[in-house]
């Protein structure tokens, strides 16, 4: 019985009915991730270790909780102790962890098997997934199409049906933009809702850790178990956590959805819109209510984006020196000289433009008009979302203004055209906000993404938002033919 | 030409706390090297830090002793540069909103009191230690003194001398141990000293440039840094050069300072606020329970004492150096005694010679404050005389019995009036020479029956002989 | 942006850029320096700067050990190290 394209509840009732057993599970995904390797979503498998585990689960008597069993792909970003991560990076391409991450140890001691680590933009830096050192991974809609990205291995690995989900990050949209573009669901929580510990930091006031999955029913029941305070992470809340499957089946009748005026979404191609246009009379049809909106400060996203972001991981990148761990280039004259050999030969060229920009952000004479401005104005947008939380629940946009495109073909002339790639998503980690996106039909027959901000702390709300246009369309059940790979 | 010199002293304060400031590794010195070091400390892919609420504290107790104002809210910022024993290549710190601003710090002068300005004292991370002389062709790097918690007290620049300085670094290190902040041991690390030094044609109101010196161990060196290098200083100016803005270190086998070796780029920091960490908030509520634990601070608390129990400032001054536990001793003492200044001779001469001598706290100290009271009272009424009284107590510490034990097993027993009566007539009978010059108007010639009387029977009490004897020798026709 | 300045902040972040890819680099920094530039538009007099969307404050940990050193992986994972120290060309100070 073939396992791809099976979601976490469908593998669970094959688990649990006996027609499959762990093991076999296990060595199904491990087959079927060797097959489809072209797709290049994998930068190290954990084969030996996750067999072996599915061989423990299999003696148990019964799951003990919804997970047991099921194979998990994690981002390359993950630590995972005794098992190489890399951030598809030259500088870390021989590092194992001694550790494991948090977010990472919830799932597997809720019974999940890591079957590898996924490919990505090189430290998350990215929305193509072309910046990988072990290079590019392939959309599984179109060969030679990016996934998107930073999560591009992880979002392709789920849609080409290798895995049933998978975890991934998100800074500026960076698990939104694959899900969208790899026809998936892909969710990233408030800030400070999962733990970043052992979570390889690139922005730190921005980075989330986050579910991809079919469904967005089964992205709740990762959420449900990455989340909670962790106090190894002081900026992890230290709330109750509830259980995002509960309300996920209410009734949306009487949601108030916010259009924002300020996206100018009539600028889009044209269908990007029509795919808006029909989602949106699909949630009128079950009782939503839409709204204008005003975000007076959204343009402003990508410029204080792309000043923070890169201020930060220009200093969380510091410690990549080639001392302690990671790439050392040989042949130095002295210590600065290690230095700046070990990092020029380690990081690839997109991260090093940013931590560049971040130098120069963060300078003497530059501070106050690069980095403190722009955290002055995400405050402006932070206040902007919290007005307008005032009259709507939640906020929908497109996920991205385009599609997904061929290896090459943007940002290699002008960097920025791939920043803007994440327009509709760099404002809600700006504001810490939840939001997700859900695929909702296809656009010059490339899967296209829409997305659903939510308040702070309202993963339950966008979850039973997505779930409820799930139930009622099949978008999420498309399954691209993977006749090229 | 007069010159002047103008010092600001940045002292580095080792925290004593037993792990440290953002990981729960142990801080405890002289550890075989990476041992006390933990993923954090490492600088790993993926750590991230926490804060220690005790060296926050430690760093509050010292604010309110100085009579700084305590900044409720602080926040970290991260200082950017490369060093080998740098893990993260940031060291976390506190800028814009350190966690004590302002207060003084008195000094001893030949002049007198002198009160010193402090601008601001701050919470940063230590780093690890390079070793580059041990290996050919290497440096070595451990990192067990990474993320040490320091408490960086930056003084005005209103020290006057070399003198001055050390007056302010041995004050410094008298407060922190006092405070229980820090071991303040020198040779360890736990207390550093950079010094800034400029100088100035006296009656000049703009400030010379200045040099810092790094890292001084010991308050010699102090003394010795600052010393060569005003003079230095002083040369170059008098032989018309400038002095340049350089840091430097000193070398103490050749006693000079020389510059440290200079950097093509000037460092710029890039200072910006710890995304890891949010801001750190004590409330009013702590800080009080802070500042009711901690009692006086020792500047005020050698006042108090002396006021109190009528003990000249010198006493206070000893006592109060010996730290609080101490002081608890001696006024526990003191009111039990009802006197100052006896129960502070005892605590001086006796208590504090023995401990010194055994070594080990006061609060561990066998004999407790009511056993000396008991010896005192005793003296005062007359059972046996001080010098007895410090040989029980002696006994009392070597022995660890009671004082009553002590006294019954030295065979020390009152002596009544008629046995006394008895051997005194006995001395006046075998001493003619003395009892003639007693009767010739010589009084103070009875103390040399004293002697006699103890070797007869020590337990009189030599007071009670002199004042019968010569009674008695009154009274002989 | 003047040669200077990308020399200096190369050096800061301890970075070297390959001579057939300088140019480059220089306008995409130029490039994208111009663009979050455009924030000198916004207003923000008065508004405080949001340095994490959380508005709240650090839990502190007790000072007792926990000690989780594993010097041997540590050491292990340097690309040069002995027994008891990770290695650097020798610095002179």
């Amino acid at each position: 019985m073939s396992i791809q394209f099976k979601t976490i509840r469908e593998l669970r009732d094959m688990l649990d009915t006996k027609a499959i057993s762990c093991e076999e599970l296990a060595n199904d995904t491990h087959k079927l991730a060797e097959d489809l390797k072209e797709l290049n979503c994998f930068v190290t498998m954990n084969k030996d270790a996750s067999i072996e585990k599915s061989k423990i689960i299999d003696q148990a008597e019964k799951a003990d909780s919804v997970l047991s069993g099921i194979p998990l792909a994690q981002k390359d970003l993950f630590c995972t102790e005794g098992l190489r991560t890399t951030c598809s990076s030259k500088i870390l391409s021989n590092f194992i962890p001694p550790y494991t991450a948090t977010a990472v140890m919830k799932l597997e001691s809720a019974g999940s098997i890591t079957i590898g680590k996924t490919n990505m933009d090189e430290f998350a830096m990215g929305s193509s997934n072309e910046t990988s050192y072990f290079g590019n991974v392939h959309n599984p809609w179109k060969k030679g199409y990016v996934p998107g990205g930073s999560s591009g291995g992880s979002a392709a690995a789920v849609a080409a049906g290798i895995v049933p989900a998978a975890t991934g990050t998100d800074t500026g949209g960076s698990i939104r933009q694959p899900a969208a573009h790899c026809g998936i669901t892909g969710i990233k929580p408030t800030y400070g809702r999962v733990s970043r510990w052992g979570m390889i930091a690139f922005a730190s006031s921005l980075d989330q850790a986050g579910p991809l999955a079919r469904s967005a029913e089964d992205c709740a029941i990762l959420l449900n178990e990455m989340s909670g305070h962790d106090s190894k992470d002081t900026t992890s809340l230290d709330i109750e956590s509830t259980d995002l499957l509960h309300t996920i089946n209410q009734p949306i009748k009487g949601l108030k959805i916010g259009i924002v005026k300020e996206f100018s979404l009539g600028d889009l191609d044209s269908e990007v819109q029509n795919r808006f246009e029909d989602s949106k009379k699909l949630y009128e049809s079950l009782g939503a209510e839409f709204v204008e909106i005003s975000l007076p400060n959204i343009s402003a996203s990508v410029p204080t984006y792309y000043s923070i972001a890169p201020a930060e991981c220009s200093s969380n990148l510091s410690r990549f020196d080639g001392v302690r761990f990671g790439h050392r280039a040989e042949n130095t004259d002295d210590l600065n000289d290690l230095y700046i050999k070990s990092r020029s030969e380690g990081f690839g060229d997109e991260v090093k433009r940013r931590i560049l920009i971040g130098t120069y952000a963060l300078s003497a004479g530059y501070y106050d008009a690069y980095y403190k401005k722009a955290q002055q104005v995400r405050r402006l947008i932070k206040n902007d979302f919290a007005l307008a939380f005032e009259s709507i629940d939640l906020i929908m946009t497109p996920t991205s203004p385009g599609t997904a495109f061929a290896f090459g073909s943007k940002g290699t002339q002008n960097p920025i055209e791939l920043y803007l790639e994440d327009l509709f998503t760099i404002s809600s980690n700006l504001a810490g906000l939840p939001a997700i996106s859900i695929p909702h039909g296809k656009v010059n027959s490339m899967p296209a993404g829409l997305q659903l901000i939510g308040n702070f702390l309202r993963e339950d709300q966008i979850l039973n938002a997505a779930h409820i246009f799930q139930q009622n369309s099949s978008f999420h059940l498309d399954k691209p033919s993977m006749e090229e790979f | 030409m007069v010159w002047e010199t103008v010092i600001g002293i940045e002292t580095h304060v080792q925290l004593s706390t037993k792990t440290k400031l953002f990981s729960r590794a142990s801080t405890e010195f002289g550890k075989s090297p990476n041992t006390n070091v933990n993923l954090i400390d490492c600088g790993l892919p993926g750590v991230l830090p926490s804060v220690n609420k005790e060296a926050f504290y430690k760093a509050i107790r010292f604010g309110l002793a100085v009579g700084a104002k305590i900044n409720q809210t602080s926040i970290f910022d991260r200082k950017n540069y490369f060093y080998a024993d740098l893990p993260k290549g940031y060291q976390i710190t506190q800028m814009d909103l350190p966690i004590v601003l302002g207060g003084t710090l008195d000094i001893e002068t030949e002049e007198g009191i002198k009160t010193v300005n402090i601008t601001r004292a701050h919470l940063e991370e230590d780093a690890g230690k390079s070793i580059h002389d041990q290996f050919d062709g290497y440096s070595a790097i451990d990192l067990n003194r990474a993320g040490t918690p320091l408490l960086e007290i930056v003084s005005e620049p209103e020290i006057s001398s070399a003198k001055e300085a050390v007056a302010y670094m041995k004050a410094m290190h008298q407060l922190v141990t006092y405070l229980d902040v820090s071991d303040g041991n020198m040779s360890q690390g736990s207390l550093r000293c950079d010094a800034n030094v400029s100088v100035r044609k006296v009656g000049d109101t703009e400030l010379g440039t200045r040099t810092e010196i790094k890292n001084i161990n010991s308050f010699r060196f102090v003394e010795k840094a600052i010393n060569f290098e005003v003079k230095r200083q002083i040369k170059q100016l008098e032989n018309g050069e400038t002095v340049t803005q350089e840091t430097r270190l000193y070398d103490s086998i050749k006693d000079e300072t020389r510059p440290m070796r200079s950097k093509e780029f000037a460092n710029d920091y890039r200072y910006f606020p710890e995304p890891d960490l949010v801001p750190v908030t004590v409330t009013e509520e702590q800080v009080n329970e802070i500042r009711s634990a901690m009692g006086e601070p020792p500047s005020v608390l050698r006042k108090t004492l002396a006021d109190r129990w009528k003990i000249p400032a010198n006493d206070a001054g000893v006592l109060v150096n010996q730290g609080p536990e101490l002081v608890r001793y001696f006024e526990d003492l003191a009111t039990r005694v009802g006197e100052g200044k006896v129960a502070s001779n005892w605590m001086q001469q006796d208590v504090l010679r023995t401990l010194n001598e055994r070594g080990g706290n006061i609060t561990d100290f066998p004999v407790r404050p009511e056993a000396v009271a008991d010896i005192i009272a005793r003296v005062q009424k007359g059972d046996f005389d001080t010098s007895r009284g410090r040989e029980i107590f002696a006994s009392v510490v070597e022995k660890g019995a009671s004082v009553a034990e002590v006294v019954a097993g030295m065979g020390i027993a009152a002596v009544d009036d008629g046995d006394l009566r008895a051997l005194c007539e006995e001395l006046i009978a075998e001493n003619p020479k003395i009892v003639a010059d007693v009767k010739g108007g010589k009084e103070q010639a009875a103390g040399g029956l004293i002697g006699k009387a103890k070797r007869k029977n020590p337990n009189v009490n030599p007071a009670k002989v002199r004042a019968l004897a010569i009674e008695l020798i009154q009274a002989l026709p | 942006m003047d040669q200077e300045t990308v020399r200096t902040i190369c050096y800061l972040a301890r970075l070297q850029i390959d001579e057939d890819k300088a140019q480059k680099i220089e306008s995409d920094l130029e490039t994208i320096i111009e663009m979050i530039g455009g924030l000198q538009a916004f207003d923000t007099e008065n508004i405080q700067p949001l340095y994490s969307p959380l508005e709240k404050t650090a839990f502190m940990h007790e000072d007792i050990e926990n000690s989780d050193n594993q010097k041997e992986k540590f050491l292990q994972n340097a690309a040069a190290s002995n027994e008891d120290y990770f290695l650097v060309p020798r610095v002179v100070e």
